[in-house]
């Protein structure tokens, strides 16, 4: 069979299934377009944050209903706490102005006066 | 132009489960990625097709290295979910090797089993 | 065309026959309750051209063979023919990891995971009946077994082209142009949202208040408040 009798089959072919016809094999970059998009698949990795539990206190605060949020609860009494002097105490000042820190962070390192 | 990671940040944080810095990053690398994505694949497209014009090729090239390196998918690692760690996570539930074995022994993965052969 | 199941006896259906059989000596129960104790009826298969695969996934063996053995019956009474469950091939998946979370590279575990899979595939059904059977499936889902479905439907060449078929199929001869199924589907689409609508309107919140207060109306009257009272 004559060659362009084949080149026509395949151009038609092409046509059909919607394929490019590309007989000389040029470099038109079409994988590229072939391949699908992976950003959806890439950012559904982590969970997403769903309800919360403020969006039920907003829910339902107007209606008139009351919510009690533990967490939330245990925040203010430990505020109400250092409010009223039980806490930890304050960072002191020294006359120089620099700040000492009574509990040493991570890294610090905490230098005790040599007693002799 | 000024490259700051900070334009990716969202302005409520999204993300439930184990959060550090490192999985927020990462997080706002897979968000970053997927925007562009459609805009990256353009200009790759306009980079292979060797039918285009030199000059638009060689500007495609420059716009694709001038974008923001977080849009790159390459920048993503995928981190454990439940504790954030960055190696050997099992794919197929996003867990670190030992999150998996502690839930798998505690029967919280489905199917999943001690083997012996 | 009813046929009942031509494989040999299963152990388990012989003592289910038994136990039908221990019920059955005071009154005869009803025929569609006495299926249940019997191998699953099936449908005789006219053409045998396989319209829906559907895989059926899961872990345990007894959750997979339990949720086949309904599909097949629920194929029969929609007038479905049925071939299967085929059990395919199971798929084992391995992961070693470190026992420890630190160092100690020589103590590791295994852990395996198997999937358990049957094929049912029904043969030259209606496409709205398959439909039918799925949904139902969905909506009688067992636990523990996940479903996947490839469906194929096949169409007449007339019924996307009524008046103009032959002379659509000579011009997809000659010229190779397919152009006017998209055209066809592309024309179809606004019909098809339509009949969705009734169906997409009754998801989602209301913007209006109006059906929240009426709750509580609903609440503080007739029957509810009685209720209360008691």
């Amino acid at each position: 069979m004559a060659q362009s009798r084949i080149l026509d089959l395949v151009k038609s072919q092409c046509r059909i299934f919607s394929l490019n016809f590309n007989p000389q094999r040029l470099r038109l970059g079409n994988k590229i377009l072939r391949q699908r998009l992976r950003g959806p698949a890439l950012s559904a990795w982590y969970p997403r944050k769903t309800v919360s539990f403020r969006d039920l206190q907003n829910t339902y605060k107007p209606l008139g209903l009351t919510t009690f949020d533990e967490y939330e609860d245990d925040r203010e009494e430990a505020i109400q706490v250092s409010l009223r002097g039980k806490g930890r105490p304050k960072k002191k000042r020294s006359a120089a102005g620099n700040v000492i820190l009574n509990n040493p962070p991570y890294r610090y390192i905490h230098m005790q006066p040599t007693t002799n | 132009m000024v490259k700051m990671a900070g334009m990716f940040r969202p302005r409520r944080l999204d993300l439930s489960g184990f959060i550090n810095t490192r999985v927020i990053r990462d997080h706002n690398k897979r968000m970053a990625i997927e925007q562009t994505e459609p805009e990256r694949q353009a200009l790759r497209y306009m980079i292979r097709n060797t039918s285009l014009p030199q000059r638009v090729r060689a500007q495609a090239q420059l716009q694709l290295s001038q974008m923001h390196p977080y849009t790159r998918p390459t920048q993503v690692k995928n981190r454990c979910v439940a504790s954030g760690h960055g190696r050997s996570i099992v794919r197929a539930f996003r867990l670190n090797r030992f999150q998996f074995r502690m839930q798998a022994i505690a029967g919280e993965l489905p199917g999943v089993q001690k083997a012996s052969w | 065309m009813i046929q009942s199941c031509s494989k040999p006896t299963v152990a388990h259906y012989s003592v289910r026959a038994e136990r039908l059989g221990a019920l059955g000596e005071n009154a005869r129960l009803p025929r569609s309750v006495q299926a249940i104790y019997l191998r699953p009826l099936r449908r005789k298969a006219e053409y045998g051209l396989p319209v829906c695969d559907l895989q059926l996934r899961s872990y345990s063996v007894d959750n997979v063979e339990f949720f086949a053995d309904f599909a097949i019956r629920a194929a029969y009474y929609l007038n479905l023919p049925v071939s299967g469950p085929v059990p395919l091939p199971r798929l084992v998946q391995r992961w070693t990891v470190l026992r420890s979370n630190f160092v100690h590279k020589k103590s590791k575990e295994n852990f395996e995971r198997i999937t358990l899979r049957r094929l049912i595939q029904i043969k030259d059904g209606n496409p709205q009946v398959v439909q039918t059977w799925l949904a139902f499936l969905r909506k009688h889902a067992f636990y523990g077994v996940g479903m996947k479905a490839n469906v194929w439907e096949h169409e007449s060449l007339g019924t996307v082209y009524p008046s103009l078929e032959i002379a659509w199929i000579t011009q997809l001869l000659t010229t190779g142009d397919m152009t006017d199924v998209g055209k066809a589907m592309d024309e179809s689409l606004p019909e098809i949202e339509q009949s969705l609508r009734p169906y997409l309107a009754q998801f989602g919140q209301r913007e209006n208040k109006s059906a929240e207060n009426a709750k509580f109306d609903i609440l503080e009257t007739g029957r509810f408040a009685e209720r209360n009272n008691q």
